[in-house]
């Protein structure tokens, strides 16, 4: 009887549903916002590669034993063959300004797989909790200034902390990795003279009062390093700040590559040389100049984004887990270079749009 | 079949599911709206599917079950369009509607048990595809849809 009651007031309620026409066309329109979003971002990750690269090719021209930048290396004889196999290639972007030990504000695996089809960028997030080697379990970000210590802190002592905690994590080989820091950053803004760059929205620095207009302008390196700081008082958060980061990076690579940089190997030798001191590089097992000779094979320069899957913030810290169940998997396709497996059976995660 | 095929037949009736499962057109729009838009950027997987229909069913269902706060009705809420889309409703039939006691019970309902409610007595669909639509055993569609009838029964008693 209560079940002839229900039946009943399912169908009494049928008038209530609103007519299909608008909803269609709201459908149509937010996943066409969606599509240009996803496209952005993909201009954004394709940027972003770029700088990984430019960052690869550094060791080049500052190796550990220091010298002067040598525009040969690029263009020069190598006796080792290129690379066979996968090779990931770890980005830390630090913050170094002043004497307090950094924290690593993004951390990246650029992964290139044997087939070489095309780069993946893994964001690792930086509140995820992890073990860490001979400390606590901590963010991962906490890896950097942990094992670069106070006084005064070591770049390559966190790098290589950051590295191991990394390699635990996911198990997977690390062929080398770089430091990105703001200093390296506003170096490479003022040697390709500035970064043009369309803001969204306005952007009140915090730290200096600058106001950054929602519009087009070029940035030098102290504002281009002002702008990226900047994340509370942004509506996402450091969400925002990824955005802008985006954004710009799009904005130096375009600048790099109107002056022809990328392409000619004796300005970018120069390039790297001027900003080679800022950052600091990991040997890893193979060459750097292995590395950059990669690049040309590549069938498509346009990285697929990916994040380690996982959960909600939880606790007042703001700790993130590593997702249970798709976070192993993922994993095991990284260590197995099976990514364009997965990414095919999880196509939704692609890209931090969620 | 393509998306504009699916949508031109299918809309209707999700549509239609989703009131019954929100009890409120406004959610039911956004529920569906959400759901249809991955749908869409989604199409080729959808479509190879082996029924579409059924897939696109689970994921709204998947969808309304994990409806909690930061998941999609934040992303609704924020998305502060206007909601001109939304008729209103406020004729004799919508205000005996409001009266209508067993629908407000409803909505007190765990939404697991209320969407196995739906999938039984308004879709009149057979338990295994329930348990399909849920994810989970036919022995769970049974157990759930029994506690729910009791808690509405239980409801019948103080009234």
């Amino acid at each position: 009887m209560i079940e002839d009651d229900l039946r009943a007031a399912f169908v009494r309620h049928e008038p209530l549903t609103p007519s299909t026409g608008p909803l269609r066309a709201a459908i149509d329109r937010l996943a066409r916002r969606r599509r240009q979003l996803r496209r952005r971002w993909q201009a954004g990750g394709t940027a972003l590669a770029v700088l990984g690269v430019l960052g690869i090719g550094v060791p080049l021209f500052t190796p550990e034993s220091a010298g002067p930048p040598q525009a040969a290396g690029l263009t020069g004889a190598s006796d080792r063959p290129v690379a066979a196999g996968a090779v990931n290639v770890l980005l830390v972007g630090i913050d170094n300004r002043g004497s307090v030990p950094p924290l690593a504000d993004s951390v990246l695996l650029l992964h290139i797989p044997s087939d070489r089809s095309r780069p993946y960028l893994v964001s690792l997030p930086r509140d995820l909790k992890v073990p860490i080697n001979g400390h606590d379990t901590d963010k991962l970000n906490a890896a950097f200034p942990l094992g670069a210590g106070h006084s005064p802190p070591d770049l390559t002592k966190g790098y290589e902390l950051t590295r191991q905690t990394v390699a635990t994590l996911t198990g997977v080989r690390i062929d080398t990795g770089v430091v990105l820091t703001y200093s390296a950053l506003r170096t490479l803004t003022n040697e390709v003279g500035g970064v043009p760059v369309c803001l969204p929205e306005r952007v009140q620095s915090a730290h200096t009062q600058r106001v950054f207009p929602a519009a087009c302008q070029r940035l030098d390196g102290a504002a281009a390093v002002d702008l990226l700081r900047q994340r509370y008082g942004l509506p996402d958060g450091s969400q925002g700040r990824d955005r802008n980061a985006r954004i710009f990076a799009a904005g130096l690579v375009r600048s790099a590559s109107d002056q022809g940089v990328l392409t000619n190997p004796v300005r970018l030798a120069k390039l790297l040389g001027a900003v080679g001191p800022d950052l600091a590089v990991s040997p890893g097992e193979a060459t750097m100049l292995d590395l950059m000779r990669l690049v040309p094979t590549l069938r498509s320069v346009d990285p697929v984004g990916l994040s380690l899957p996982v959960g909600e913030p939880t606790g007042s810290s703001h700790f993130v887990q590593a997702d249970p169940k798709l976070a192993p998997e993922f994993l095991a396709a990284l260590r197995e270079d099976r990514l364009g497996d997965w990414v095919a059976r999880h196509p939704g995660q692609v890209s931090p749009t969620r | 079949m393509t998306y504009e095929e699916f949508a031109d037949t299918r809309l209707a009736p999700l549509l239609r599911y989703a009131v019954m499962l929100t009890g409120d057109p406004h959610q039911a729009q956004d529920l569906v709206q959400e759901t249809m838009v991955r749908v869409q950027l989604n199409w080729r997987r959808v479509a190879r599917a082996d029924s579409p229909e059924r897939y696109v069913r689970r994921m709204l269902t998947n969808q309304y079950v994990d409806w909690r706060r930061g998941s999609w009705v934040r992303r609704v809420l924020l998305r502060g369009e206007p909601d001109s889309t939304v008729p209103v409703t406020t004729d004799h039939a919508q205000s005996a509607v409001d009266r209508d006691e067993i629908w407000s019970w409803l909505s007190r309902l765990p939404r697991r048990q209320r969407a196995a409610l739906v999938l039984r007595y308004y879709e009149d669909l057979p338990d295994v595809e329930i348990a399909d639509i849920l994810g989970c055993a036919v022995g769970t569609v049974r157990s759930s849809i029994s506690r729910a009838l009791a808690t509405l029964r239980a409801e019948y008693v103080e009234a």
